[in-house]
């Protein structure tokens, strides 16, 4: 075995974002690393249910051998083998992320040497982690530029808390990944807004929709409210921005005792942000574009100021690999990143 | 290590077969709905006709957490109120439960089920039948998982509990040395053992040490203690044995009939039985006659005795504290104290030093006893800096004897206080005293007390005898212990005045002498 890396989980963001992007990096650089001071100031420091399913998932992937996943856990140490592709299925359970999981997953699946099949099942619509529509809109169509053709079937919405939703990633290889650049986001070719819903009143994503095509002015056609299949209960705003070069989604999340306009304003605050700024990368897809790009030798996008997960993953990285990453401010909303590897 | 439930369906709490059910806080399903808590086993019992709720609440289980294996165990209760019904149940059910304390973790859900089967996994944990933690859980605003916490038995691991105890065992061990601040290491040590037995155990204590050490008065502060965390109701009898003597013994300490004897007018239901729920201490134990010892170690055994003339015994639950300043061994070996009832007290024995090994708490005990006397008459009496300075020096010396310990000092302190003009004890007073302490000191030499009371104690209080008497009896007795028989010794110790008589009546009188102090020729014989 290699000579492990070791890995502070409190640097950056210090959660469990440092042990995801360190698990895709050890995956696909074949490279054990420890990780101690896991979620070190957090109320409950430690591994949670979420992050021990993404190792153990990870570990199944790429037959590693793990010592410390345990919950409340400060400290593992995971030492990758070879990656196998194939058919695999993970259970989340209602807590943890599906779309944490399948990023963490994703990298060296991309570059593996056959199809894999991935059913997941598990929240897929949780305020604290990626949903599934931004991971399939606007991540995958970048990652799809890159070579590999990942597509998602969904086949239940998982909302939290009760979770179980279902579906399969399907992710076929590409030799090598292709780099490349997001500049600019190039011609708008549609606004659209969804309302999904699950075992509450019909009226409510109607309503949701009616403010949304008010507010914009978008044709009713584009602003569907669509009750979903889900084992619990949901409801979840996404604005969704295509362009000739970018895709960005955003989300407003219904809970307990939040009002639905609240739900539409927290996805119109994040939509009206991204397009006051110009940039082409809005700042939940910068974060998840380091590791890809950096992995298929170098990278560089335009995006709005780089947010504390950002630079998380930027040091996670500079751990694993000799890298170059510049940061410069273009203007008063955008920063340029360029990503290249040293090799 | 694996996280094995056990819980109670909530048949109320986890109800609800409909959508919104998912809006409300189900505890059997919420436990599982935790991120730093993963249940692996889950082992739910219900009553059968929840079945459908119960395997309703399996599959929510299942859905939140696919990690967590649901097993279901039937358990039915005619009446789950009723107390008896529900341990039994639960007891049987763990008593049939495959645990491996060693690898896994084991919680039980406290938080469902009526109040008679919380209260029956309290009990079931607390006496480790069931041998894992209590797990509770409890709705929070907004969040349909709500909150829980393990509740572990185990106190000390509690900070804040832990704390609060070790300031509460300081507390006690104060009130042990009767809040006088004693410096001297060992027996800062020693209180503080004392403090840790006296509150745990309902056994036999043997506190030994000179005369005037102090043990009477631990045994008090013992039984104080004691009262105040309520671990003993009844009172605090106190006797010392030394004082008791025959049939007054028996019926001293376990009573007696009317009419057992004369002089027994009336009932009287012994020290023993007074002390019942209480403490009994025994003070100079040694003296105690081998009847009576025979009694008390049935009574500490069995809890029972015979009173004097009573046909039925009587019962009694007293724990003993025992006082000796003598070798309870050498008692033993000299036939004098039984060795089983040494066996069965001895199990805490104390030593308390006396006052001249303990030089460093002098001071904080004049303090005290100063106070002491200032409560009892109001009158605040200091020493002046030179006389104090003067009492200590003399008080560490080696020209103190201190030889009843913490009597002289009282003794003194009382002597010193009394003679104060002003309130103020002045280096003329001291000498006074000091002068007074050596030769109290050098009589004590002179009246061999102690000699008399060491040989003979056991069968006579020596202590309630003139000096003038007790120097005489000595004498005769060491000449009866040098003769062969009661003649002999009467010739020898009425040498003299036997030439004057016509008859000699020597054995008689010797005999009538000894009677006095309730002795016999055997008694003293014995002795040889």
């Amino acid at each position: 075995m290699n000579n492990a890396i070791e890995i502070d989980g409190s640097i950056g963001e210090g959660g469990g974002q440092v042990l995801r992007s360190s698990l895709s990096l050890s995956m696909f650089l074949k490279q054990p690393f420890t990780i101690k001071n896991i979620r070190a100031g957090r109320p409950r420091p430690g591994l949670m249910r979420q992050h021990i399913t993404a190792v153990k998932a990870a570990a199944k992937i790429c037959n590693a051998k793990v010592k410390g996943a345990e919950i409340s856990s400060l400290k593992i140490e995971f030492y990758p083998g070879k990656v196998q592709s194939g058919t695999y299925k993970f259970d989340v359970g209602s807590a943890g992320s599906t779309t944490l999981v399948l990023q963490t997953l994703l990298p060296v699946l991309m570059v593996a040497d056959g199809t894999t099949e991935i059913s997941l099942s598990g929240g897929t619509h949780n305020q604290y982690s990626p949903p599934l529509d931004f991971l399939v809109n606007s991540y995958l169509r970048q990652i799809n530029k890159m070579g590999p053709k990942v597509s998602v079937d969904l086949t239940a919405y998982g909302f939290y808390p009760v979770g179980a939703g279902m579906f399969t990633v399907k992710i076929d290889p590409a030799k090598e990944l292709k780099q490349i650049e997001i500049l600019s986001r190039g011609k708008n070719i549609s606004k659209k807004a969804f309302a999904y819903s699950s075992k509450i009143n019909e009226e409510i994503g109607e309503n949701e929709m009616k403010i949304v095509a008010k507010k914009f002015g978008w044709l009713k056609e584009n602003c569907k409210s669509v009750m979903v299949e889900s084992p619990g209960p949901g409801n979840v705003v996404l604005l969704i921005d295509e362009n000739e070069h970018t895709t960005e989604v955003f989300t407003g999340f219904g809970r307990k005792q939040y009002s639905l306009k609240k739900v539409v304003a927290d996805a119109i605050t994040e939509y009206t942000e991204y397009i006051q700024s110009e940039v082409p990368v809005y700042k939940y897809l910068a974060d998840q574009m380091i590791i890809p790009m950096i992995l298929a030798g170098a990278g560089r996008f335009i995006t709005s100021e780089p947010s504390l997960h950002t630079l998380t993953n930027i040091k996670v990285v500079k751990k694993f690999l000799e890298v170059d990453i510049s940061i410069n401010q273009l203007n008063q909303n955008q920063w340029q990143v360029d990503i290249s590897s040293k090799k | 290590m694996k996280n094995i439930l056990i819980s109670l369906l909530g048949t109320t709490l986890d109800k609800g077969f409909k959508e919104n059910r998912w809006e409300r806080w189900r505890p059997s399903v919420a436990i599982c709905q935790h991120e730093d808590l993963l249940i692996d086993e889950y082992h739910l019992l219900f009553p059968t006709k929840f079945l459908r709720l119960a395997n309703r609440i399996s599959k929510d289980i299942n859905i939140v957490s696919p990690e967590t294996k649901v097993i279901l165990h039937q358990l039915d209760f005619k009446d789950a109120w009723d107390f008896e019904e529900v341990y039994t149940g639960l007891l049987d059910f763990l008593e049939h439960f495959d645990f491996h304390k060693e690898e896994d973790h084991y919680l039980f859900n406290i938080t469902t089920g009526t109040h008679v089967a919380q209260i029956c996994i309290y009990l079931l944990t607390e006496s480790r039948r069931f041998p894992g933690d209590l797990i509770q859980t409890s709705p929070v605003k907004l969040n349909v998982a709500g909150s829980y916490s393990i509740i572990d038995l185990d106190l000390s691991k509690y900070d804040k509990i832990a704390a609060r105890y070790a300031r509460e065992s300081k507390d006690d061990i104060t009130f042990l040395k009767s809040g006088i601040e004693t410096k001297n290491k060992k027996f800062n040590e020693l209180i503080e053992r004392i403090e840790l037995v006296a509150l745990r155990t309902k056994d036999p204590i043997l506190l030994t040490g000179p005369t005037g050490a102090g043990k009477s008065r631990l045994a008090r502060r013992i039984f104080e203690l004691k009262k105040l965390k309520a671990s003993v109701k009844g009172k605090f009898v106190e006797i010392e044995c030394g004082t008791i003597r025959g049939d007054a013994a028996m019926s001293a300490l376990f009573g007696h009939k009317k009419g057992a004897f004369t002089g027994a007018v009336s009932d009287r239901p012994g020290l023993l039985k007074t002390a019942d729920k209480g403490i009994v201490f025994l003070d100079e134990i040694g003296e105690l006659g081998l009847d009576e010892q025979v009694m008390l170690l049935r009574a500490i055994e069995e809890k029972k005795f015979f009173s004097v003339g009573a046909d039925k015994e009587s019962e009694s639950d007293f724990q003993l504290i025992c006082g000796t300043n003598r070798d309870l061994h050498q008692r033993v070996k000299v036939g004098l104290f039984r060795e089983d009832l040494l066996a069965r007290i001895n199990l805490w024995t104390f030593k308390l030093p006396g006052l001249s090994d303990r030089p460093e708490d002098i001071e904080p005990n004049i303090e005290y006893e100063l106070k002491r006397y200032a409560e009892k008459t109001g009158d605040v009496i200091r020493f002046n800096k030179e006389a104090r300075s003067a009492f200590l020096n003399f008080a560490a010396s080696t020209d103190a004897k201190w030889e009843a310990n913490f009597r002289d000092l009282n003794g003194a302190i009382i002597r010193l206080c009394t003679l104060a003009l002003g309130g103020r004890i002045t280096i003329d007073i001291l000498n006074e005293e000091i002068k007074r302490l050596k030769s109290l000191w050098d009589t004590d030499k002179f009246n061999h007390k102690d000699e008399l009371k060491d040989k003979y104690g056991h069968i006579i209080d020596i202590e309630q005898y003139d000096l003038f008497d007790r120097i005489q009896l000595k004498e005769v007795l060491k000449i009866c212990n040098k003769s062969k028989s009661l003649s002999d010794a009467g010739r020898k110790l009425f040498a003299v005045s036997r030439l004057e008589k016509a008859s000699a009546n020597d054995s008689d009188r010797l005999k009538k002498y000894l009677a006095k102090f309730n002795l016999t020729w055997d008694s003293v014989a014995r002795m040889n």
